[in-house]
């Protein structure tokens, strides 16, 4: 007889999402970026700030930061950047 | 417009006006901060059933008010703004928004976003307006935030790029049931699992229906009932999803006794496991169980504690691991990325030895009194021994404990982590003879333990930036920078075998509450 198993798995279907076109360019965007906290990003950040407005003529760069890298970001950090309505976000990630 | 103060008339609802003191609570179907504040009015709404009013006001259709109303097994009255005139009217910014309206039809009080306080506050003054007594429906240490921002009034929401995109609903209480998957003829059921993706690398128990169905006539909890949400993919922990797990991991039956408030305790957002699940470090989340359940179901609290030495303690964890994996979605090199691992990840629980111990258990520091169940977690590095055959006297003893200490985290970081100090019973005993209670021996870990100055010769090594932060001490006429933020960093209790003086010091993951903090779970 065949053997009948319950599923122990997460069965939900996450919702799909496709990616936005990649900009043709950085020239006179504005582009946000997420320091996640961690020791040390702040100054890649800085860093990839510069590089950002001298190299890709980046317009502006916008800085967000999650009040801790060990949890989500809370939704008021999440609504302060859809305000700001950047064309590309660059988060850090950890380590 | 903005929003509607005190005094001022509330506008009707749907045409409708208001009758008599009421709460209103505006909400829609997709917010999480709404679900949560959902479940904590429906809780008013009974308690204060015949004496006073709370209804809800659905920003969205009875369709989908419906559906969240099944998923929060929700009984509250709801009213609906689906051309949401009302939210316009009453000037919402964000949803949950609540309105206390008063016999004569004016605002008395309101409050936007989740706010535990907030609720108190109005349910305190719906009572009063109602000549009732109030309950306090949100206490805190719950398990739930103290406050939770909340979303965007729907009248003022920009156009959606993903009308349909199902959001992810972190507080239904039912789910849906399993679904049931047929073994192929000719294919070994343990076999089939792996190749499925439910199992670690050990073989597991296959969850047939009839294994299943066992589990669950034993927790007297229906099969669709959600216990939690498991982190960092938020899937639903229905009854029959920590069956079938339970199942897989050689779990018996009665084991569903301390499953369900340990999948509870874990998914609780003060130990983040979110964040220990994705982390790089060394964390695993350790349970420590207390109370007649360690004799009864005969978890290991002597000798092996550590080990696999007891079937309790050896199925719950790997049931434990199993639901973080299989529902939490925290497999090995996709979410969970630990550099080195921890062998806790096959499973990590240990029972305290309170036969031996001469003082009260881990669990009496969370309000749980000796002789009550708990389960408590703890996110945790794997244990570093400390040996010590010699000492007569505590001060002696503990003189072994502080260096074991002093290397929690990184050498020279201070501050940032926190100790569980595992005391086998010789070392208590020695303790107890020299009179140390559980406070004095926490008070000397605290006071002796540190980092000599000289260790931060500016060699740019990490915790070395932060030193202007830390405090100086003198240890033994040595000038050092105390290693923990305060006493209470340091846990006390007491596991492991009668014959063998040694005892076990466990670091933590990130702490306090930007980070994982212990969570301990009460049940019967």
């Amino acid at each position: 007889m065949a053997t009948t198993l319950i599923n122990p798995l997460d069965e939900r279907i996450p919702p799909q999402s496709v990616a936005p076109p990649r900009l043709e360019s950085l020239e006179g965007r504005r582009v946000a970026l997420l320091d996640i906290s961690k020791g040390g990003g702040s100054i890649f950040l800085d860093r990839l700030s510069t590089l950002l407005k001298d190299q890709c003529g980046v317009a502006e760069v916008l800085r967000f930061r999650k009040p801790t890298f060990a949890k989500p970001a809370p939704e008021a950090v999440l609504a302060d950047m859809r305000k700001a309505q950047p064309h590309a976000v660059i988060e850090a990630l950890a380590d | 417009m903005p929003m509607l103060a005190d005094g001022q008339l509330a506008p009707p609802i749907d045409g409708e006006p208001h009758d008599g003191p009421a709460l209103l609570a505006f909400f829609k179907t997709d917010c999480p901060a709404c679900h949560l504040a959902l479940r904590y009015l429906d809780d008013m709404s009974r308690q204060l059933s015949g004496k006073a009013t709370v209804v809800g006001v659905s920003q969205d259709g009875p369709d989908r008010t419906s559906e969240l109303a099944d998923a929060l097994d929700l009984g509250l009255p709801v009213r609906f703004d689906t051309r949401l005139r009302a939210s316009v009217a009453f000037g919402l910014e964000a949803v949950p928004a609540l309105f206390l309206v008063d016999r004569a039809g004016r605002v008395a009080g309101s409050s936007q976003g989740f706010d535990k306080a907030d609720l108190n506050r109005l349910s305190a003054a719906l009572a009063g307006l109602s000549d009732c007594s109030a309950p306090t429906p949100a206490r805190a240490g719950d398990g739930n935030p103290d406050f939770q921002p909340g979303c965007v009034s729907r009248h003022l929401e920009p156009e959606s790029a993903e009308p349909d995109a199902a959001p992810v609903d972190l507080y239904a209480r039912r789910g849906r049931r399993a679904s049931r998957v047929q073994v192929p003829e000719g294919i070994e059921p343990e076999e089939f699992c792996y190749d499925q993706g439910f199992a670690d690398p050990l073989p597991v128990i296959p969850p047939t229906v009839q294994r299943v169905e066992r589990m669950l006539a034993h927790c007297g909890l229906g099969p669709e009932e959600v216990v939690a949400h498991v982190p960092p993919n938020y899937a639903p922990a229905s009854v029959e999803k920590i069956a079938a797990n339970a199942v897989m991991a050689g779990c018996l039956p009665e084991h569903m006794r301390i499953l369900v408030p340990a999948v509870r305790a874990i998914c609780d957002e003060r130990l983040d496991i979110h964040g220990v699940q994705g982390t790089t470090h060394f964390a695993a989340p350790l349970a420590i169980v207390n109370g007649p359940v360690r004799r009864e179901m005969q978890f290991a609290c002597g000798s092996n504690v550590f080990s696999n030495a007891a079937r309790s303690n050896s199925t719950i964890g790997r049931a434990v691991q199993l639901i973080l994996r299989n529902l939490g979605g925290a497999f090995p090199g996709r979410i969970d990325m630990s550099t080195m691992g921890n062998p806790g990840r096959f499973s990590f629980v240990i029972g305290e030895n309170e036969e031996a111990s001469p003082w009260e258990p881990l669990s009496a520091d969370f309000g749980v009194p000796k002789g009550r169940n708990a389960i408590t977690f703890y996110c945790a590095e794997p244990p570093r021994p400390v040996s010590e055959h010699k000492a007569r006297t505590a001060e002696v003893l503990l003189r072994a404990f502080c260096p074991v200490l002093a290397n929690l985290w990184s050498h020279r970081v201070c501050k940032r982590s926190e100790a569980l100090v595992v005391v086998g019973p010789e070392h208590a005993a020695t303790l107890a003879r020299s009179g140390f209670t559980k406070h004095d021996v926490v008070q000397y870990l605290f006071q002796n333990t540190g980092i000599p100055v000289r260790e931060y010769d500016g060699d740019g090594g990490e915790g070395t930036h932060e030193a202007s932060m830390y405090e100086e001490c003198l240890i033994r006429g040595v000038r050092c920078y105390r290693k923990f933020r305060k006493p209470e960093s340091i846990r006390v209790m007491v596991a492991g075998g009668p014959a063998g003086k040694f005892s076990v010091v466990i670091g933590s993951w990130a702490t306090g509450p930007r980070g994982s903090q212990m969570v301990c779970q009460e049940f019967d």
